[in-house]
């Protein structure tokens, strides 16, 4: 209840008892409070006129790394003689050092300026307004004002940095880049042998091949190296991803999927993400640094949600993906997953997936009896056996134990062999 | 500062009450006065700031009541006097409570306490020159002037009302 109310609501009881019972006595022991609305009435202040800058140290950091906030408020009307300023923090973020809150006299025409440090966990944060509320000394009247003061923070997943890897789609794009494209043509890998045609450089004949031809040459052949077109599908179910005891998934598939998007983007592929939780959230494919930027954007602010529409991935939008392309799926599984994932072998997409183990890791926070022994090897043997189903179906699928580290893991399974390795057939 | 200041209001209200209405002869309720100043200094440090809205409804209807009964007007002022600057004290100690370490809130203070000096010294002053000057007649310009005067008051009470 505002103050002036309850003072005003005293005030007049007592004049009105004052008057009814007829004793000036009553209308004096108002008088304190009379004295007191009214100076407070008359020193109430104006509606603020304020205007606030705002500025980060960093507008794109990595998880619990400190961003210090300076802003800058600017009183353009009277003097407020007391000022309550609260910069309203995005939920998730949490102040390391300073303060958010103060309270101060602001004259007309003064600034004042404060800083404090926040930092927070992966997502993406909108700073929006500073809320302000202004009274006089005795609080009887007073006014809240938001002054606008936009700012973002994106706190980005930590990137690995993957050497390379090793991914065969069966259409590639126009343009060289490192997977092999299924043509012969300049490359490294031997492709095949055929006759030697004017322009070809004479290194490239094969005279082992030509010998046993007296009228032809023949010359070598390689497999043209190519860019490709990439989609990454990060599975943000909450059924596959959150477990007891308020453990997840998620962050450990955020990262790999930003991993694989960083390298696949180095190599120079086209890079498309979609993010399947309650909602999709597409990334439009593209190249470079700035894709590479959309996609850690779009990874800073992907949840998880319970869905009944997505609760299984039948309604991936295949549509989105070009055809024949290369979908990754960065996924915990579950068991009704393989068809839909078979159906989109089905329509030509070469479909990878990379699989956190969901066993392994609840596990790892489970007792170690001998009933969850028990029931974990179960579970194990069921995903063996749609891992099985999965390579049957030509999906190449790969189970990461999330306790190893990413970029090992890719090493020891996606990684190119070197060139003396490849060369001998291994 | 605000502290002591508030811890003095309160017994300033709480006290002048007891000591107005052991002056009447009422003793029995004397020492609920000094109740409610115990029971108001917990809750404000505890921060149930609330009560101190319900503590100042209490000590005006207690100084009312001893209005009723005649007990002397001068402690039953100061009473109200010091349960208006209890309260006033309070909610200024609940927001200096929002204050960052590095906010000068030294000079807050101290301009608070000005400006509640005027209040109380001004409130005080005129309510002892209404209960000992008595003016016989009054001129009816004077009269009108009183009644538009609170007919304003209460338009504006009405609309502050409203407005919440």
């Amino acid at each position: 209840m505002p103050r002036f109310i309850l003072l005003g609501l005293l005030t007049y009881g007592l004049l009105l008892v004052g008057i009814l019972t007829v004793k000036g006595e009553f209308i004096a022991l108002a008088l304190p409070l009379v004295t007191y609305l009214l100076i407070g009435y008359l020193q109430s202040p104006e509606k603020p006129q304020l205007a606030a800058t705002r500025h980060l140290s960093l507008e794109r950091t990595s998880p619990n790394s400190n961003v210090d906030i300076t802003v800058t408020l600017t009183n353009h009307g009277t003097t407020l003689e007391e000022v309550l300023l609260t910069d309203i923090l995005p939920v998730g973020l949490t102040v390391r050092s300073g303060f958010s809150r103060h309270m101060l006299t602001l004259q007309k025409g003064e600034s004042y300026t404060f800083a404090y440090t926040v930092a927070g966990p992966r997502g993406g944060y909108a700073f929006d307004t500073l809320e302000v509320k202004a009274n006089d000394q005795l609080a009887v009247i007073s006014s809240r004002v938001r002054v606008e003061t936009k700012g973002r923070l994106f706190v980005l997943p930590p990137v690995t940095r993957l050497r390379s890897i090793a991914i065969r789609p069966r259409r590639t794009r126009v343009y060289a880049g490192t997977i092999p494209a299924r043509a012969g043509g300049a490359g490294t890998d031997f492709f095949g042998v055929r006759e030697y045609q004017p322009g070809d450089p004479p290194r490239a004949i094969n005279w082992r091949t030509s010998a046993r031809h007296l009228d032809r040459l023949y010359a070598n052949e390689f497999q043209q190296e190519r860019v490709a077109d990439v989609a990454i599908v990060l599975d943000g179910r909450l059924r596959t991803n959150e477990f007891a005891r308020g453990h997840s998934l998620f962050e450990h598939s955020v990262q790999a999927a930003a991993s694989l998007a960083d390298a696949l983007l180095n190599q120079g592929n086209r890079v498309g993400m979609l993010v399947y939780a309650s909602y999709l959230a597409w990334t439009l494919p593209g190249y470079g640094k700035i894709q590479r930027e959309r996609i850690l954007h779009a990874l800073a602010n992907a949840r998880t949600g319970d869905s009944q529409v997505f609760s299984d991935l039948e309604h991936i939008p295949t549509r989105l993906f070009p055809p024949e392309s290369q979908i990754i799926m960065v996924s915990p599984l579950s068991d009704d997953d393989f068809v839909p994932l078979m159906q989109l072998r089905a329509q030509g997409y070469d479909v990878m997936i990379i699989s956190p183990n969901p066993v392994k890791f609840e596990l790892s926070y489970l007792p170690a009896d001998g009933r969850t022994q028990l029931a974990g090897r179960v579970v194990h043997m069921e995903r063996a056996m749609l891992f099985q189903k999965m390579g049957r179906a030509g999906i190449h699928a790969l189970d990461w134990d999330v306790a190893e580290p990413f970029d090992h893991f890719v090493q020891r399974r996606l990684g190119r062999s070197p060139f003396w390795l490849r060369a001998i057939g291994r | 500062m605000t502290i002591i200041a508030l811890a003095l209001s309160i017994l300033l209200g709480t006290i002048s009450l007891a000591v107005g209405y052991a002056q009447g002869g009422a003793h029995a309720y004397s020492i609920w006065f000094l109740v409610l100043a115990a029971v108001w200094l917990i809750t404000h440090f505890r921060k149930w700031y609330w009560f101190s809205s319900l503590a100042l409804f209490l000590v005006i209807s207690a100084a009312a009541f001893g209005v009723w009964q005649e007990f002397s007007t001068v402690w039953m002022l100061l009473g109200a006097l010091g349960g208006l600057l209890g309260w006033d004290l309070s909610d200024f100690a609940r927001r200096l409570s929002y204050a960052a370490p590095m906010d000068d809130t030294r000079r807050l203070e101290r301009l608070h306490m000005e400006r509640v000096g005027i209040v109380a010294g001004l409130g005080f002053g005129l309510a002892l020159l209404s209960v000992f000057i008595h003016v016989q007649r009054l001129a009816f310009e004077v009269a009108v002037g009183l009644v538009l005067l609170a007919a304003l008051g209460l338009t504006r009470l009405i609309i502050g009302l409203r407005k919440y």
